[in-house]
């Protein structure tokens, strides 16, 4: 219960529909996304066509097409969620992609049905061995960013420097271990994603919606996200208010690997296996790119979980749209460029008034 | 040259600043430009320079009307402003700076570094300067870099020099070396507008003066003719309030246990070997000029600087201040100087800022309990004399006594023992510097020990009980009673001792 507010604002006169649009068009930054999203959808449902036989027929086909694209972007859209954190505070972490490859391989080697298998070799197999691994890879996720959180505060050194060294360390590091192997999961790994409820295939799906609900509730709520912003509008003030502005950037960093050692475990459960010198390649470009087109500010203080959730379906979308258009593969990058770049645009404006 | 200001008004929102001033100043003359805080001095100069636009008003250059509408144009017509700050790069010589945007170019359009370290060369010759051109700016000390700043404006040709208060953060030697260039200049017919608050430096250096007060012209005419003394009520006007707001203490008991006791204090380089304590519910101010080193010893204290040296005593016990979280959890706050950079986050709403020291307090597993802040807030509300619109509203939307006020309130919100205000009133209209100054009377009768920093003596005899004066890093001398007033601090700030004659009777 919100106690009585003397200024309460007035309520609101009747807008018609137009000027309620243009309000909200200028006043709300989600809004503005929205539409976009929305317009996309449109599209995308058009381009569908409607060449069925039956609503249920098409609509069983539109359904299809969606999941598909949801359950490709699960992973990425997992790890844009941590990346909004990390530009919220004003960082950066190009680290992402390696950190994938460097979990998800950590996980391959845990459970490994072969000779190379780690838990295999001290006798734990089956289910325990499953629920070791998620705890184990998650914890080296979270180890891992945490690294670079320490390295970052404690060193001083800029976010861009520090996750361009471990982009390149974790790959590299590995790509010479993992030379040579082949790993096999063992096939109730592979339920963690391929799981059907209903017939669908919808448990990344699942499980970035999870994800998304908790860190939406942790930036509205708690102190943790409120201090995030803090510390990326004004460190000096955050700091200066009693804010422990090492302690938050830490912490952002490590959430980042953990989400990413989250989006590792989907991946290699849902292919079963990881290719170590292409998967997660670009990935922490993707990441940024749908939080810029969620709304949040490159310099820190601005950003929103929703925004970001919006932004990767707005990139998903568009490239299942060049798709079905039949776009020549090596240009769908240059619209993804120009959707990030006029997205951005769109938000200065409104900004500048 | 001859520039002269013609009935200049303007006005900030309703805030008339400049209200019908006029004043004239040609080549070879030094005017000094008087005022206390807000009388508009900066704001006049910011007209000449071209940074502000007047209302209403003209600005004759030798007879000719003109208008500067921004700085470019007022260079132009050979005005030239140093500001307080200067605008020199650390990371280049001497030579570049002084071409800074107008760098000497050879044909092939690559930079002219030959011709333009002998240009400096030249000039210094001609102004007297021993400097090396091809020193670094950083290997400077401030005077050098003051007096390279004058010859980069001499190098434009200006025959008008705007001089915002140069000497404050100056050692005596360093002064007489700005004030020969200042003579130097005069003897090449160059007119210097010479802002400054030390009336002795004035009356060595200036020939002319001029006083603002309020946005009028209070008094003009010839140094010659006039002793400090005259300067100073010029200055003051007769009706100030200058009395101390302090209630009279009946008996000394009164004044509750010791609650922070500072021994040997040193950072090496913003201050040194400082030793004070202060009680429950008495109010301290600390004071000094440019330089002092007193707003990097209380960040110090309050944790948001590096650990220094000496000993902190809290309560009689000793503690090691690390961070900011750990003064706040041991009751100590601090109110920051520079609102915009240190203390508003501008991305956040009115109560968010008002309510980000409490956060984590009034949490429950991380989870923020706005009820509880809103409450907390609306208690404050009132005492606090908040003028806002509601509560979720962006903090920029409020004028800066108010930004102040929640800045304050973010605060109070953690009921702290020791409340450290550095600068409470800057930036801040009269009204609500008088609201602020309840603010702080009042919570010293709640017992907290309350340290004001201020480089307005005017505001630190009001409001404190007494005054700590620093110069230079260390603790000049303690002024109370009716030691405490503008002569004995300024005399302390500028590293002189206590005058016993004279500090008795108000300047």
């Amino acid at each position: 219960m919100k106690p009585e507010l003397e200024n309460t604002p007035p309520i609101k006169e009747k807008k018609t529909f137009i000027e309620g649009f243009k309000y909200k068009w200028s006043n709300d930054p989600l809004f503005s996304i929205l539409i976009a999203l929305i317009i996309m959808v449109i599209l995308q449902t058009l381009t569908l066509g409607f060449d069925y036989n039956s609503v249920g027929e098409w609509f069983q086909s539109w359904t299809s097409n969606w999941i598909n694209i949801l359950r490709n972007n699960a992973g990425v859209g997992i790890v844009a969620l941590g990346m909004t954190f990390v530009i919220m505070t004003g960082g950066i972490d190009l680290a992402v992609g390696s950190t994938l490859v460097i979990t998800g391989a950590f996980a391959m080697y845990l459970m490994d049905t072969g000779s190379a298998g780690i838990l295999g070799a001290i006798g734990i197999s089956g289910v325990p061995a499953i629920i070791l691994t998620i705890i184990l890879v998650i914890g080296l996720g979270y180890l891992l960013g945490a690294l670079i959180g320490v390295t970052i505060t404690k060193g001083n050194v800029p976010p861009f420097i520090v996750t361009l060294g471990a982009m390149m360390i974790f790959r590299s590091v590995t790509q010479h271990f993992a030379q040579g192997y082949n790993t096999s999961v063992p096939m109730e790994f592979l339920q963690i994603s391929s799981f059907k409820i209903g017939n669908l295939m919808i448990m990344p799906i699942f499980y970035w919606a999870v994800i998304a609900a908790i860190l939406y509730y942790v930036s509205k709520r708690t102190t943790f996200g409120r201090q995030i912003i803090a510390v990326g509008s004004n460190e000096r003030a955050a700091k200066l208010s009693g804010i422990n502005v090492n302690k938050v950037k830490l912490r952002v960093y490590a959430l980042m690997g953990l989400l990413v050692s989250i989006a590792a475990i989907i991946q290699v459960s849902r292919i079963g296996s990881m290719d170590f010198s292409n998967a997660g390649r670009g990935m922490e470009m993707d990441a940024i790119a749908a939080a810029v087109v969620g709304g949040t500010n490159m310099l820190g203080g601005r950003g929103f979980i929703l925004g970001t959730v919006y932004g990767m379906l707005i990139i998903a979308v568009m490239n299942n749209l060049l798709n079905l258009f039949g776009v020549p593969p090596y240009l769908r990058e240059a619209f993804k460029g120009i959707i990030v770049i006029v997205a951005v645009l769109l938000q200065r404006k409104e900004k500048s008034v | 040259m001859k520039i002269e200001m013609e009935n200049i008004r303007k006005s900030f929102g309703s805030n008339d600043v400049i209200k019908d001033v006029s004043f004239s100043i040609q080549g070879g003359e030094i005017c000094a430009l008087l005022g206390e805080n807000g009388a508009g001095k900066s704001t006049l100069m910011n007209i000449l320079g071209g940074v502000h636009q007047m209302d209403s008003g003209a600005i004759l250059v030798d007879g000719k009307k003109v208008s500067f509408e921004i700085p470019a144009q007022s260079l132009e017509a050979g005005i030239a402003f140093i500001h307080q700050e200067l605008n020199l790069i650390n990371d280049l010589p001497i030579y570049e700076n002084m071409f800074l945007g107008r760098e000497i170019k050879t044909k092939r359009g690559s930079l002219d570094l030959k011709q333009m370290h002998d240009k400096t060369a030249d000039m210094f010759e001609r102004m007297n300067v021993d400097l090396d051109p091809g020193k670094m700016v950083r290997d400077l000390d401030s005077s050098y870099k003051q007096i390279v700043e004058i010859c980069r404006a001499m190098m434009t040709n200006a025959s008008i020099i705007i001089m915002d208060e140069p000497t404050t953060s100056l050692t005596d030697s360093e002064i007489k070396r700005v004030f020969k260039m200042m003579e130097t200049m005069k003897e090449h017919n160059v007119g210097i507008i010479f802002i400054s608050h030390k009336l002795n430096e004035v009356m060595q250096i200036c020939n002319r003066y001029l006083v603002l007060r309020d946005g009028n012209l209070a008094a003009e005419g010839n140094v010659s003719e006039v002793t400090t003394k005259d300067l100073a009520s010029y200055m003051v006007g007769y009706d100030v309030r200058t009395e101390s707001l302090r209630r009279e203490r009946e008996v000394e008991e009164e004044i509750g246990e010791e609650v922070l006791r500072v021994e040997g204090l040193t950072d090496q380089k913003n201050f040194r070997d400082i030793n004070f304590s202060i009680k429950m519910g008495e109010i301290v101010g600390v004071t000094g000029l440019l330089g002092d080193g007193r707003s990097e010893l209380f960040q110090a204290i309050f944790g948001a600087e590096k650990l220094p040296s000496g000993k902190i005593y809290l309560n009689g016990t000793e503690v090691k201040i690390k961070s900011t979280y750990q003064a706040l959890k041991e009751g100590i706050a601090y109110l920051p100087r520079n609102r915009k950079e240190n203390g508003i986050i501008k991305d956040m709403n009115i109560i968010e800022n008002a309510s980000i020291v409490t956060w984590p307090m009034f949490s429950k597993r991380g989870v923020i309990n706005t009820d509880k802040h809103w409450q907390k807030f609306e208690e404050q509300r009132g005492s606090l004399r908040l003028k806002m619109g509601v509560l979720t509203d962006s903090i920029t939307s409020l004028s800066g006594g108010n930004q102040q006020k929640v800045v304050l309130a973010k605060w109070l919100a953690s009921n702290p023992k020791i409340l450290i205000l550095d600068n409470p009133t800057q930036g801040v209209d009269v009204g609500a510097k008088e609201d602020i100054y309840d603010i702080i009377l009042k919570l010293a009768e709640e017992n907290i020990a309350i340290i004001v920093l201020s480089s307005e003596a005017q505001e630190i005899i009001r409001v404190c009980d007494r005054a700590l004066v620093m110069y230079h890093g260390v603790i000049q001398g303690e002024v109370q009673d009716k030691m405490m007033n503008e002569h004995s601090i300024m005399s302390l700030a500028t590293g002189g001792e206590l005058d016993l004659e004279r500090s008795g009777q108000p300047l």
